[in-house]
């Protein structure tokens, strides 16, 4: 429990410049300015996260479809070189035992990009199942610095550095790309809702030389970033905006004892799949016979921020509990997401959050809680 | 981070730290300096109620920062004769003047006298915030 705390390749440029916090074993930044700023950054212009501390794991080999196909819930065949998808990795119960990106670098080659806290576990998990198969895994995370650009202008920071239009590769796709003179896999994948990508930065280990590469990439994309109103953010903004994009967090949203299927998140999850996966045969009976929880969003109609664990109440039953909530810097009000009883309520419905033994109106409603046509990656240019 | 906290001489303090101004019979509350810049970014205060009675040390009100959820203890007995109602529109107030425009409610006190005497003065409240530390 007292391990000593991690640190990114970027954590000298945030001790000087931010609010460090614990955060699953790593000392990062919760906000350099105001997490309101930062996040309206990311809403607005670009916003640029480390995101170093999440672990990523390179499989290898001959079967290394097939292993990844046992081991996650999405369709890895189809998943072009390249590519990249949104999973899940499944306990024997159906429950989400880690939530990830999938993207494949090669014939034979992919790349699992997970939370920090599960990390250890997975690591674990992919040594543990990997023995039956022709498959090298090889925890790459402190060898890489990874750096997310996200917002509606982050395609336009990254190619005045590029030199080239990166926004003509496709949204889920990760290309091997030179940004001044670096070695980065672009992913067009994130965490906030908004366009962007998610940047691998190659050749970067936690030595004094990697460090020195790697904050010397982060000032360079918010000295270019300047004119695209970028700016640096933590976890804090992190956060916010993926809770507005109505994204699950691990550990709040998701765990062991829910399943993707509970949680609402369709598209991580395939059946007609070839070999199955762990926790295939309950996801299905799941889907088949009905789940005893779904996951729902709700906006604040009374004054109020709902937190974690809050009761829901509809018509003064119970009916669940919050995952997570907050004040939405964008929409200035309480929203949140919960899990409750199936079938209970639909959109638009009214239900009540138990605000500290106070009962607060809210209604529930779609995610993004943002418009789609004015904010996030599908937003009307 | 104490250091640079502004810690007023004319006002009592709060273990929970509140700040109290008697002015004239009535006693005017906010919360310090030190509590706004630990919370940052205030997003949200609920206040008591006007006309309703509270207890010294006992919780009334809310403030909620983006990362976090803290009760707002009055600091005396009495009732609140008024509150700042312009914090339900702009709660970055507490953050931009926790002396001044950031104040939150206004009690008559019912036990005026002794209960003053449990709270510090600026010099014990420094100290106690450079503790805490």
């Amino acid at each position: 429990m007292n391990a000593p705390f991690k640190r990114t390749q970027l954590y000298d440029w945030h001790k000087k410049h931010g609010d460090i916090v614990p955060f699953s074993g790593w000392e990062m930044p919760v906000r350099y300015t105001d997490i309101r700023e930062e996040h309206m950054a990311v809403r607005k212009g670009v916003g640029i996260f480390d995101t170093s501390h999440m672990s990523r794991f390179f499989t290898k080999g001959p079967q290394a479809l097939e292993f990844l196909q046992t081991m996650t819930s999405n369709n890895v065949r189809k998943l072009e070189v390249n590519g990249g998808h949104y999973t899940t990795c499944l306990n024997e119960h159906g429950g989400i035992h880690d939530d990830l990106m999938l993207y494949r670098i090669d014939e034979h080659e992919y790349i699992w990009v997970t939370n920090a806290a599960n990390g250890p576990k997975i690591s674990d998990h992919l040594k543990k199942h990997s023995g039956e198969f022709d498959v090298k895994v090889e925890d790459r995370t402190n060898e890489i610095t990874m750096i997310a650009v996200q917002g509606p202008k982050a395609m336009a920071l990254l190619s005045t550095i590029a030199g080239r239009d990166l926004a003509e590769f496709n949204r889920f796709t990760c290309n091997l790309v030179n940004l001044s003179g670096n070695r980065v896999y672009v992913c067009r994948t994130g965490y906030t809702g908004e366009d962007g990508a998610e940047l691998l930065l190659l050749d970067t280990p936690c030595s004094d030389e990697g460090k020195r590469r790697a904050i010397a990439f982060w000032k360079l994309l918010l000295e270019q970033g300047q004119k695209f109103g970028a700016k640096p953010c933590g976890l804090g903004a992190r956060d916010s905006t993926r809770l507005e994009a109505g994204l699950v967090l691990y550990g709040n949203d998701i765990d062991e004892q829910t399943s993707p299927i509970e949680a609402r998140i369709p598209y991580a999850v395939k059946f007609k799949v070839d070999p199955h996966y762990i926790g295939y045969d309950k996801l299905k009976r799941q889907k088949e016979e009905g789940v005893t929880k779904t996951r729902i969003g709700f906006v604040m109609i009374d004054r109020g921020v709902p937190r974690d664990a809050y009761p829901i109440l509809l018509k003064g039953e119970s009916i669940g509990r919050v995952s997570s909530g907050m004040m939405s810097p964008l929409l200035r009000n309480g929203i949140g997401l919960a899990y409750v009883k199936p079938g209970v309520v639909e959109e638009d419905d009214t239900i009540e959050v138990d605000i500290k033994g106070r009962l607060r109106k809210a209604r529930v409603t779609k995610w993004p809680f943002y418009d789609p046509e004015k904010y996030g990656s599908a937003r009307s240019q | 981070m104490t250091e640079g906290t502004n810690v007023p001489e004319d006002l009592k303090y709060s273990k929970d730290h509140e700040w109290v101004r008697v002015e004239g019979g009535l006693v005017v509350v906010g919360i310090t300096d030190y509590a706004q810049h630990s919370l940052h970014e205030i997003t949200f205060v609920e206040l008591p109620e006007t006309g309703s009675s509270v207890e010294a040390d006992t919780e009334c009100g809310l403030v909620e920062s983006m990362k976090a959820s803290s009760d707002i203890f009055s600091p005396l007995s009495g009732n609140i004769v008024e509150i700042n109602s312009n914090l339900e529109d702009a709660p970055e107030l507490v953050n931009e003047e926790p002396y001044g425009k950031g104040w939150m409610f206004k009690i008559k006190p019912s036990n005026l006298e002794a209960e003053m005497s449990t709270l510090m003065d600026a010099k014990t409240y420094s100290e106690f915030i450079a503790s805490a530390e």
